[in-house]
């Protein structure tokens, strides 16, 4: 992977989580596999979905990408630069180029600061203007630009609903111009009319200030809106990846089909001729894996080499990427 | 064209709130105003700092003024709630205490939260062996039982703490007996920090992992600022409701040390001291004397006490 | 077809120190022997409150139900005692609800909270009640359910928490089941594991069931007749086919073009309904959505259209014909 247009590359990503026991001396005895060795690009200007179920891992890479936890392995190069072996003021000083929109917008601003301090905070820290009336100058402007008046800066967040919470989160993001920003799953507690115009927005942003997202979400419409490609996860690997059409017209791994398969559509008389491919039984833990194929305790598809050897993850052609040994 | 003029979005009708405006301290105020006992506690507390600043205006006599002509006399113009046997005015004895409880309230709990807030807010950032150490050493704090550790710093610190004062060529001050209140002011506080400290402690635990210091961080906020910033504005609620119910706590023990003899001494002017002093006037027709000290006393921790749960219950709506 | 339920002019409000809060404003709706109603809507447009009255389960105070009748089997559910009522819910009306962590006791094992219901509603014995559990606990798809009956609810998954407490909703063959929101906390897979049994059983026992959701998706392929609510009004009421086909309320529009859908073509911009719903504690004297309308006229601002019928078997609440009218901004 030469390619100048790369912006994130993430090689062998793995984050484990380590399972203690003991009183006074902490004994390792085991560790959640939350992410576990993942690879795959973001070129400039793209939104790469990653989407998944609960616990498959998906907010982990998120945030292990922007080394909010440091990964126990593998590389993250943004823009050339290793970001796992930053540290310290040359890793903050780099956040400046990275931000990430949260989930929760209720509990992702501080309660105790106002709006205007949560937007201006990143402005302050980065010493991106020189006096106050500069920086607010710009917040009154990041307002304006993801649709909140400017006249509510001295407000706290408890005073918003939960979309325009989300939009002050936007907002922070964006207020030190950055190249990058990892959206973990941003409208999944907005209710639907909201959650259009939190996408709209930020699908308007993408194209004024040439954004390039992570989008991480659980909800496979949405994800097929706003992705370039998408990258299907399960427990803590990617299955599939591929440009976006390409994975909803012909997916290829099993647990792709399910899922595609799983999501209802909003009209009675195409739901009445679905067939549903139903998937047996729940997740296993990421603490204890099963052996070979981590979905082969579900996949409709199973054989037997699935259950001792992984599939290794590769390009089937055309860009097309997909662990399973059925291919 | 804009983003947001795309978005096909007006700030006007898009920003719009619909509740009166209010803060979230405001909203706290609004809880507490409504609680009663809260609110009397809060003037009894009120009452007894106002009486503490005032003291010279308020109290008719000095708290050591002695008058042998009127010794063990009743209640008069002149001594409104008599004398003891010294011929000390009894109700200026009790203003004067007002300031001594308020001064050993404030700097205790003073010195008691920069201690806990240092330590706890150590402990909970930074946490590993830094963390053990700290609340390992607050346990062994805990396992002692309050009064007798306080007893015990009292008694080792004060014999030191007068020939260091000494020493450093303050003669006067080491015989006025103001050193009694550094000995009381130490002792409590030494032993007031673990509470605390394993409180912030606990609340910055839970706070670290909410989605806004990540975003912080996340932000590129340095470490001591997302300390100052978002920690420990956040964490302060309970040590809001801890220091208020404390303080009468403060109180009260300063009250049993100086009772006990090792706190305050005579003639410097403290309700417990003076219940010390009187108390052998119980069944006799000087019963006041015992009396109201002790009623002050009550009356004021009871006050603290009304405050701190009205706090709770105000800073956590979620109680009622 | 026979009706089970007669929902007319329920209204339940909330005295807080803010204001009244209106949280349901007069809904009517009848329910028919084993016809499954949705009832759709955005948070606080007051859905879950509205079966919750039903079931008399709003918290009293600050809970309120002020007005209106449910009849059940020829007596009005908002009338009689409390007794009476305990006696009506989970044994002829059950209930499922959104989390299933939360609404079963930790300290008992799933087997005891199964088998409490059977012994106070149906009369059982305790070996009887076993018996009975673990047979539901296989009809609900739980493996070797003799073996885990006496497990504890944090030994299960989200999903298999969710069939026990379908279990429990069925026990005493209710005449319907109230489900509200119970996929919302579910992962998609398992989602589809839930409304594919729900289905199934609704098949073999034949229970009407209300089904309260936020999502459009689910009800489409599950719900005969589907109810959109809004700011604690129905605006729309419909057969699920004509609710998606032939929307006519211009909320119902509004939702549906806000949906990315899996089958949509590419590049489509999402239709984004302007604004937020209105304060519950300053409802506005006309139509609920006169704010966020593309349709509105004046008349909107200062009457609320009751719901009417449209088209046979369709209800809407609006002055507009939106099969004819043009958008008015």
């Amino acid at each position: 992977m030469s390619d100048n247009n790369i912006l994130l590359d993430v090689q062998d990503l793995k984050m484990y989580f380590p399972i203690t026991q003991g009183l006074i001396i902490q004994r390792h005895v085991g560790d959640i596999k939350a992410v576990d060795g993942i690879s795959f690009s973001i070129k400039k200007g793209e939104t790469l979905g990653l989407v998944g179920e609960s616990g498959c891992g998906k907010s982990t890479t998120g945030r292990a990408i922007l080394q909010l936890y440091r990964p126990t392995g593998g590389h993250v190069f943004f823009k050339g630069d290793d970001l796992t072996k930053l540290k310290g003021e040359a890793l903050r000083r780099k956040r400046r180029q990275m931000q990430m929109i949260f989930q929760d917008p209720y509990a992702s601003l501080n309660p105790r600061m106002t709006v205007g301090n949560i937007i201006s905070e990143p402005l302050e820290v980065h010493n991106i203007y020189r006096t106050k009336a500069e920086r607010q100058e710009r917040v009154q402007e990041l307002l304006r630009v993801v649709g909140l008046n400017p006249y509510f800066v001295n407000r706290y967040p408890h005073e918003f609903s939960g979309g325009q919470r989300q939009r002050i989160g936007v907002a922070r993001a964006l207020a030190v111009n950055p190249e990058f920003i990892v959206c973990d799953e941003p409208i999944s507690a907005l209710d639907v009319s909201i959650q259009a115009q939190i996408i709209n927005l930020l699908e308007d942003l993408q194209a004024e200030f040439n954004l390039t997202y992570l989008f991480i979400a659980h909800d496979l419409s949405v994800v097929r809106h706003i992705s370039d490609r998408v990258a299907v996860m399960y427990l803590g690997k990617l299955a599939e990846l591929a440009d976006r059409d390409e994975l909803y017209n012909n997916p290829l791994h099993p647990y792709t089909q399910a899922l595609l398969s799983a999501v209802p559509i909003p009209d009675p008389v195409i739901e009445e001729k679905r067939q549903r491919i139903i998937l047996e039984g729940d997740v296993p833990s990421p603490a204890n894996p099963p052996t070979g194929c981590n979905f082969s305790t579900r996949c409709p598809r199973v054989m037997d080499i699935c259950k001792e050897v992984d599939p290794e993850f590769r390009d089937l052609g055309g860009d097309h990427w997909v662990a399973c040994h059925l291919y | 064209m804009s983003a947001q003029a795309r978005a096909g979005l007006r700030p006007e009708t898009e920003g719009k709130i619909f509740r009166p405006r209010r803060t979230l301290w405001g909203d706290v105020w609004h809880r507490l105003r409504r609680n009663r006992p809260a609110m009397v506690g809060l003037v009894i507390i009120g009452l007894m700092y106002f009486t503490a600043i005032f003291a010279p205006l308020i109290a008719p006599y000095e708290y050591d003024k002695i008058d042998l002509e009127n010794v063990r006399a009743g209640p008069s113009r002149e001594h409104l709630l008599g004398t003891d046997e010294l011929g000390r005015d009894v109700f200026s004895r009790i203003v004067w205490a007002a300031r001594s409880a308020a001064f050993v309230s404030i700097t205790v709990t003073s010195f008691g939260l920069a201690l806990g807030t240092f330590f706890g807010a150590l402990a909970g950032y930074l946490g590993g062996w830094v963390d053990t150490l700290i609340m390992r050493l607050g346990d062994v704090l805990f396992a002692f039982p309050g009064l007798l550790f306080v007893f015990f710093i009292a008694a080792t610190i004060k014999p030191g703490l007068i020939a260091w004062v000494k020493a450093i060529g303050l003669r006067e001050l080491a015989r006025s007996g103001y050193v009694d209140y550094l000995v009381v002011i130490i002792a409590l506080g030494l032993v007031g920090w673990p509470g605390l400290a394993r409180l912030i402690r606990g609340q910055l635990l839970s706070l670290k992992r909410r989605d806004y210091i990540l975003a912080a961080q996340a932000t590129g906020v340095p470490t001591w600022r997302i300390m100052w910033r978002h920690l420990l504005p956040n964490a302060m609620p309970p040590v809001i409701v801890a220091v208020s119910g404390g303080i009468g706590g403060v109180i009260l023990s300063e009250a049993t040390l100086s009772f006990l003899g090792i706190g305050l001494q005579p003639p410097n002017p403290s309700w417990g001291a003076m219940l010390f002093q009187y108390y052998g006037y119980w069944r006799t027709e000087l019963w006041p004397l015992l009396f109201i000290p002790a009623a002050v006393l009550v009356a004021i921790v009871l006050a603290f006490n009304f405050l701190g749960d009205g706090l709770n219950e105000a800073l956590n709506p979620q109680l009622d | 077809m026979t009706t089970v339920l007669e929902v007319r002019g329920l209204k339940t409000q909330f005295f807080t120190q803010d204001g009244v809060v209106q949280a349901v404003n007069g809904i009517s709706y009848d329910l028919n022997e084993g016809e499954t109603l949705g009832i759709v809507g955005e948070s606080g447009c007051g859905k879950s409150v509205s079966v919750m009255s039903l079931m008399r389960l709003i918290p009293m105070p600050p809970g309120k139900i002020v007005g209106g009748e449910a009849l059940f089997e020829g007596v009005d559910l908002m009338k009689i005692s409390d007794d009476e009522m305990r006696s009506v819910r989970g044994n002829k009306i059950a209930m499922i609800f959104q989390d299933p962590m939360t609404s079963l006791n930790p300290v008992l094992t799933i087997g005891r909270q199964v088998g409490e219901a059977l012994e106070l509603h149906m009369g059982m014995s305790k070996s009887e009640a076993r018996q009975r559990t673990i047979e539901l606990l296989e009809m609900v798809g739980i493996p070797s359910a003799a073996d885990r009956v006496d497990d504890y609810p944090h030994q299960f998954s989200g999903g298999m928490r969710q069939r026990v407490m379908i279990a429990m909703g069925l026990s005493c063959n209710p005449q319907i089941l109230i489900a509200d929101e119970p996929t919302t906390a579910l992962d998609v897979t398992i989602q589809a594991q839930i409304v594919d049994l729900v289905k199934k059983l609704r098949d073999e026992i034949g229970m009407a069931i209300i089904w309260i959701t936020h999502d459009l998706g689910v009800v489409a392929g599950l719900a005969d007749r589907v109810a959109v609510m809004y700011a604690g009004f129905f605006v729309e009421e419909a057969g699920v086919k004509d609710l998606y086909g032939d929307p006519r309320h211009p909320y119902t529009i509004g939702l549906l073009g806000s949906l990315p859908r899996l089958d949509a073509e590419r590049g489509r911009r999402l239709v984004s309904i302007e604004g937020l719903p209105p304060d519950l504690i300053a409802l506005p004297e006309g139509c609920p959505f006169y704010a966020r309308c593309n349709y509105r006229i004046d008349r909107c601002e200062t009457e609320n259209p009751p719901l009417r019928l449209v088209a046979p078997n369709h209800r809407v609440a609006c002055w507009i014909d939106v099969t004819t009218a043009q958008p008015t901004r």
